[in-house]
This record gives structure tokens, C-alpha cells and sequence, in this order.
């Protein structure tokens, strides 16, 4: 009989004594060689054909489409912007975007999304979750369901990572009814959780009698709860544990300034060259995301500001991942809720957009240089086939060589389609 | 001057026509002859009106040939010319008052992308610009030759207007910097803070100097935008803040308004001292609103209009122009009007001024 508890461990931060519990006399000392640099070319050679891996941005409150990679100056709705030619003859993107422009090549747009949901607060689950079918179950967030499905990687880091503005701590609800266990792990403002290093007060033996201690309490609070909460109190242990050996991944002291100031100094850009930095030390599936993109007012000087920010930090992590040759294992995806009205609103702002909106994405088993789908002439309505999102799950899953058709989740015995049963991959990008 | 009762009686806003336009404007001017009124368009188009006594106004063919959006509207009195700009780097002079103007001058990429403001010298003799390429440039009003840069901007410059003693010139951008130029010299001597107009908020930065605008005497600077809340869905009280402008020392901040009001789109310094400005922020907030700086309220104000952009007074200083939006400008998804996805516009309010 389960003892009911009054909190669960898994809903707090990691916190300074949960840390030091996980010590176990492993603290200060370093895995795999700094990341101040790269991994080396060898250890990336590996990695590269074992480890299949994601990068998400998460661009929160919608991107337009409009002023990103479905441009249609010089229209009734085209808004103020330019459109400029890519790496990619005949193709064109928005002059917001001049860097990715030229990393086109290595894109694969989709630009007919045509989604469900046209609000902030039912639509980011349902978007991340991939809106499947109701079965009367919460589904798992896409970062949730690689973590359950393919695993940490080699090097059994947290295999869902989350860097983010603001604060940090362990996202259960990610994981739906996969159970605690494969929530984000989320690293606010890419911070490290407090005090993640052993005080020198504190003795290794100390250390290592405190884990002892750990894990007997441990023992015995599993004994008395059911399987899932105690797998899941022993996993953010595990976790941080894990952690406290790659406190490098943290030291954002140690990156070349040039990356730096290529990626950016905003918030953006140190994420998601963190994020690189992650996916190289063999995270397997990392989120990065960026606030404030819901242009409800000022559309078009918002975006002249934030798009400058995106197109940096994507532009400089598509680069470097296909000069590191990681394209050919990691799978990049760029992505909003939504997209925004073509109808620009009194506040000069455009509203939500589920009608038909973009998709950016690069990498492991999607074509490069193309452009999937299309709107009509004025970017109302998609004028080719819709996509929904369970079609893109559906093209995410065969890109990490999970077929969505066979693969199914165990949810205590009910078997469940990982993706839209109703929908299938978009072929026009797979490889 | 005038109290503020006397200026209460003297000058009350009453709206005597309203116009009608299919697609949404920026900025709204009449021309100095009094018989044109021409819009600066979203669609790339200036839309133009005849003005003929206490007539309707009678709208004329748009003057096509520009792209994006035209946002700046400047007239050359004794030339005859309207010089106007897009948001792709166009600027060209028109003869306004032709029934099919040309273009009579044009420089293609004056600026590397939007061109958000152009100001006439008081001479008519040089036009600035300036635009999101962190530039200002002086070209000959007459034939469009390049005559002066001007690069010490190092955010987007998105206001310039010439001291009406054409010594000088003042430019305001993104981070509210607002610098003052030597216009023979070529360099900038002295800087106006109007950062209150600037906000950095998560990855975005809000807001701006949106307006440059002189008082006649050329004594007080009036700089307008926001002074932001917050990025997104910007959000922020509408502000004037007014400089002297020999000293550069902020003699007032007017706030106009509430937070979800945001933005002065547009204003006038009024010869009786006063301040006309129209605001606009969330969709359905607008205001038209009369005020002595210096007062804590305006001595007229209307919100009857949603999102006003623009405003403009007539020559004969009795009547005066405002262009706002529809109502129900906003909305997420699908919102299908007989079975059409339709686009908002910019209904025009004509008002006579004068009691």
C-alpha cells in the first residue's frame, strides 16, 4: 500500500542538498576532457555514427511566418520587409533572416502548417505533444518522448535537457504518462543548479557516507510507494550525479569569444551555443528556447529586433553542426505554436495563425536545400497539401529511424501510437 | 499664450466627413497648397484626395511605383514637389499637383532597407533621411544627389527633422539617442537623452523615438514614441518629452495615457503652443488628444477612434486629418468575411478645428 506523500521530489528544484547527497566522492572531476573547446574530431567521428540526437528551438508566442521563411513582399499583407535570395537558387526567405540565408542549403522548410489550435495556453502542449488522438491520456512533449524512446546517450547524460531564460528545475509535466522520470531537465539561463560542486568542507568520505545514507533512505521510501515515483526520485539523484561529473558543460567562461560573439551575447545566442555545446558532450535531445515572440503590437519593429537575434544564434549552430559533420546525426528543428495573421491588427501586430504557418528544420534524415508545401499568393491559406503537426512527428520520428508505424508506447498495458495514427511523414523532406 | 480655457474655447475638435480607404496607411499630410491630402500606404501605394472648400473630399488614383510601405510624406512648398519614401529604400519627388504625377527624381536604395523619416531643410533646398540601416544622408532636394552622410548612429535611426534655423539637425533612434548635427560641419554636437523611449526587454528591444518635432521658434525639441512597459505585445504609455533645445536639459514628459494606449504615432506643435497627437496601441485604443505641456490633462481628447496613426492640419489651421483603423482590427485565426479573408483600412476623420 502506497504511503501518500506530502511532495514529490521531482517537483522541486534540484537543490543544494539533493546535490550533494548524489555526490558520491565523484564531485570536481571531469568525464571526457573539457568542452571549452570541441569534443575531439575522433570522439565526434563516434558519436556521429551511434548517436542520434536533437536540437529544438522553441520560439515561444510565434514567429511570423510573414517576416521569417514565407515572405510575400509587396502584398496586400506582406508587411514593410524585403525578401532576399538564399544559398539555394529560386528559393527566398525574409531580409531578416540574411545569415540563414545562407545556411539554406542545409534547411529543409516546410511551409504549409496547418494546426489545430490558435491559443498560447491549449496550443504549445498540444503543438509539442504532437496532437494525437484523445485516449483520455497526456501525451508526452516531443523532448519526452525521445528521452523514453531512444534513451540517453552513450556518455548517460540527461537525456532531455532544457536551456532556457529564467529558472531551472525538473519539468515533469513534460513527460505525460510516461511518468516523471522523462520530464526536462531545465537549466535556467544555463545555469548550473545551485551549488552542483562538493564543498571543500565536505570531505569525499563525508560525501560518500551522505550517498550511503542516500540510498538507504531511498531504499526504504521506495518500499513503501509505487514503482514510478521512487524510479523517478532515484533519476533526478542520477541526474545530478551525473551532472556534477560535466560541470564544464556549465563554464561558459571557457568558449571562444568568437563563438561567442557569433552566436550572440543575448540570451539566444548563449543558449543555444550552450545547446551545441550539449549535444556535443552527447545530450540527446536539447531544447532551447526563446520568450516574448507574441507580436500582438509592433509586429514589424519586434521582429526587425528578434529576428536579428534568431537568425544569429540558428544560423552560427546550423553552420557549425554541418562543419562538425553532426547534421548527419542531429536533427535541428526551428519552431513557434503558431504563426502570425497575415491581417496586420490596429497596433500595427499580428495575431495568432494556426492556418498556415512554417517550419524550419535541418539535418539526420532530411533532404537539404528544399522547401516542402506552399501558401497562396497573399499567405493566407495554404494552397498544397496541409500539414498538422502529427505530421511532423511523424517525419521527426523516421529522421531518428524510429518507424511511428510499428513503435508503440506501453501505457501500464494500453498500447499507444507515438504519433498521429491518422497522419504519416512528409515525404518531400525525407532523405 | 493662451489659458487653457481660452484654448478650450477656441479649439474644439468636431469631425465634419469621414473617408473611407480599402487599405491601411501610415502617415496622412496635406499638402501646403491646401488641396491635396495624400496617404502613405501599407500597400505600397500614396493615396491622395482633392480638397475643395467645404466640399467632400474627392479621392484621386493612387501614385504607384513604390514598394512595402510608405511612411514618410514631405512637401516642398515653392517647388511644387512631395518627397516620398518606402521600406525598401526608395525615396522620390513627385510633382504633387499634376493629375498623374511622375516621379521627377529617384534614388532607388537610398538607404540599405526601410526609410522611416524624411525631413525638408527650411531653405527647401535639402532633404535628410534616415533608416534601419543606422544611417542619415542629405540629398539635394532638387535632383536627388547624395550630399552628406552621416554614421554615428548605432541602432536603427528612425526620426530626423531639421532645426527651423537649417543650422541644425536632429535624429532619434531605437535606444532613444537623439543626436544634434552641424549640418556644414558634418558632425554631430551634441546628444539629447531619450532613452526613457527605450526598453530592452528579454531579446527585444521596444520602442524608440519615433517622432522629431520642432516648436516654430525652434526653442523646444518635442521627441514622441513610448515609454515601454514591455516587449511582445508592446505595451507602454504613450510620451512626448520635450527638450529645450539650446540647453538639451528635458523641460516636461507628457504621458498621454494609460499603458495599453502605447505609442504617439504622430504629432503637431501647435503655433498656440499646444500639442495635437493621436495614439494607438492595444487594437480599439486610440486617442486624438489636445494638450498645453506642462498640464496634467489634455484640454481635448477623443478615444471615439481606434488606433490613430496619423495626423494632419490643414493650411488654413481650421480643419485637420486623422487616419485611424476599423474597429475589430484584431483577432486570432480563421475570420472569414463572406467567405474572404479581409484586411483592415484606415477609415480618415476629418475634423474642423476651430470653434
Amino acid at each position: 500500500m502506497s504511503r501518500s506523500p506530502l511532495c514529490k521530489p521531482w517537483e522541486h528544484t534540484l537543490t543544494r542538498r539533493q546535490l550533494l547527497g548524489a555526490a558520491a566522492g565523484t564531485a570536481g572531476t571531469i568525464g571526457l576532457g573539457g568542452l571549452g573547446g570541441l569534443v575531439q574530431p575522433a570522439v565526434a567521428e563516434e558519436m556521429k555514427q551511434k548517436e542520434k540526437q536533437v536540437l529544438f528551438m522553441w520560439i515561444d508566442g510565434g514567429m511570423s511566418q510573414l517576416e521569417s521563411w514565407d515572405p510575400k513582399p509587396n502584398t496586400q499583407f506582406g508587411g514593410p520587409f524585403r525578401a532576399i535570395p538564399t544559398s539555394v537558387p529560386g528559393v527566398h526567405i525574409s531580409e531578416l533572416l540574411p545569415r540563414s540565408a545562407k545556411q539554406m542549403h542545409h534547411l529543409a522548410i516546410v511551409r504549409s502548417m496547418c494546426t489545430q489550435d490558435n491559443s498560447h495556453s491549449a496550443g504549445v502542449g498540444r503543438i509539442q505533444r504532437g496532437d494525437p488522438k484523445n485516449r483520455g491520456v497526456t501525451y508526452p512533449y516531443f523532448g519526452s518522448a525521445v528521452a523514453k524512446l531512444m534513451g540517453p546517450c552513450e556518455r548517460k547524460l540527461p537525456p532531455y535537457v532544457w536551456v532556457k531564460p529564467g529558472s531551472s528545475g525538473f519539468i515533469h509535466q513534460d513527460a505525460g504518462f510516461l511518468g516523471p522520470k522523462y520530464g526536462a531537465l531545465a537549466f535556467g539561463d544555463g545555469k548550473p543548479p545551485e551549488n552542483l560542486l562538493r564543498p571543500d568542507t565536505v570531505s569525499e568520505a563525508d560525501d560518500a557516507a551522505r550517498q550511503k545514507l542516500r540510498e538507504a533512505a531511498n531504499r526504504r521510501y521506495g518500499e513503501l510507494r509505487r514503482p514510478l515515483a521512487n524510479d523517478a526520485n532515484s533519476y533526478v539523484y542520477d541526474m545530478a550525479q551525473t551532472l556534477m561529473r560535466r560541470s564544464d558543460l556549465f563554464d561558459t567562461s571557457q568558449y571562444d569569444p568568437r563563438d561567442v560573439q557569433r552566436y550572440g551575447t543575448h540570451d539566444l545566442g548563449r543558449h543555444t551555443l550552450q545547446g551545441l555545446k550539449m549535444l556535443e558532450a552527447g545530450v540527446r535531445f536539447v531544447k532551447v528556447n526563446s520568450y516574448g515572440w507574441d507580436t500582438h503590437g509592433d509586429n514589424f519593429n519586434g521582429h526587425l529586433s528578434l529576428m536579428d537575434k534568431f537568425d544569429q544564434a540558428f544560423s552560427a549552430v546550423v553552420e557549425d553542426l554541418a562543419d562538425r559533420g553532426m547534421l548527419d546525426h542531429v536533427l535541428v528543428i526551428a519552431m513557434s505554436e503558431f504563426g502570425r495573421t497575415p491581417r496586420i491588427n490596429g497596433h500595427v501586430g499580428r495575431d495568432h495563425w494556426p492556418e498556415a504557418w512554417s517550419i524550419a528544420m535541418a539535418g539526420t534524415g532530411l533532404k537539404r536545400g528544399v522547401v516542402a508545401g506552399a501558401t497562396n499568393d497573399k499567405g493566407t491559406f495554404v494552397d498544397t497539401d496541409e500539414y498538422d503537426i502529427g505530421h511532423m512527428f511523424h517525419t521527426w520520428f523516421r529522421c531518428l529511424d524510429i518507424d511511428a508505424f510499428k513503435v508503440e508506447y506501453d501505457n501500464g498495458g494500453q498500447p499507444l501510437p507515438i504519433a498521429h495514427d491518422d497522419m504519416q511523414p512528409i515525404t518531400a523532406v525525407l532523405a | 499664450m493662451a489659458t487653457t480655457e481660452e484654448l478650450k474655447a477656441r479649439f474644439a475638435p468636431n469631425e465634419v466627413q469621414q473617408l473611407t480607404t480599402s487599405r491601411q496607411l501610415h502617415t496622412l499630410r496635406f499638402s501646403p497648397c491646401g488641396k491635396y491630402l495624400f496617404g502613405g500606404g501599407y500597400d505600397a501605394a500614396i493615396h491622395r484626395w482633392a480638397v475643395e472648400g467645404d466640399e467632400p473630399f474627392k479621392e484621386l488614383p493612387p501614385i504607384e511605383g513604390h514598394s512595402g510601405w510608405v511612411q514618410p510624406l514631405v512637401f516642398a512648398h515653392e517647388a511644387g514637389l512631395l518627397f516620398t519614401a518606402d521600406s525598401w529604400g526608395r525615396i522620390s519627388a513627385w510633382n504633387y499637383a499634376d493629375e498623374a504625377p511622375e516621379a521627377v527624381w529617384t534614388v532607388a536604395d537610398s538607404h540599405d532597407g526601410w526609410v522611416r523619416c524624411l525631413s525638408l531643410s527650411p531653405d527647401g533646398r535639402q532633404l535628410a533621411s534616415c533608416g534601419s540601416d543606422r544611417m542619415v544622408r542629405i540629398w539635394s532636394a532638387a535632383d536627388g544627389t547624395k550630399q552628406t552622410e552621416l554614421s554615428e548612429h548605432a541602432d536603427d535611426v528612425y526620426a530626423v527633422a531639421y532645426h527651423p534655423g537649417g543650422e541644425f539637425l536632429v535624429s532619434g533612434d531605437l535606444k532613444g539617442v537623439v543626436k544634434k548635427w552641424e549640418i556644414a560641419a558634418g558632425k554631430s554636437v551634441g546628444e539629447f537623452d531619450a532613452s526613457a523611449l527605450y526598453k530592452h526587454d528579454r531579446i527585444q528591444d521596444v520602442g524608440g523615438v519615433w517622432r522629431l518635432e520642432f516648436s516654430r521658434d525652434g526653442k523646444t525639441l518635442a521627441c514622441a514614441g513610448t515609454a515601454p512597459f514591455g516587449g511582445g505585445t508592446v505595451q507602454g504609455v504613450p510620451s512626448i518629452m520635450l527638450f529645450d533645445f539650446d540647453s538639451g536639459q528635458l523641460e516636461h514628459t507628457m504621458k498621454l495615457g494609460a499603458v495599453k494606449d502605447c505609442y504617439v504615432h504622430d504629432l503637431h506643435l501647435h503655433a498656440d503652443g499646444f500639442v495635437i497627437a493621436v495614439t494607438s496601441g492595444t487594437p480599439g485604443s486610440g486617442q486624438l488628444l489636445l494638450q498645453v505641456p506642462g498640464e496634467d490633462a489634455p484640454f481635448f481628447s477623443s478615444t471615439k477612434m481606434s488606433n490613430c496613426h496619423s495626423i494632419s492640419l490643414h493650411p488654413d489651421g481650421k480643419r485637420m486629418a486623422v487616419s485611424a483603423t476599423n474597429r475589430g482590427s484584431n483577432g486570432n485565426g480563421r475570420q472569414l468575411k463572406d467567405g474572404e479573408y479581409a484586411g483592415n483600412n484606415s477609415p480618415i476623420h476629418i475634423f474642423e478645428l476651430v470653434s
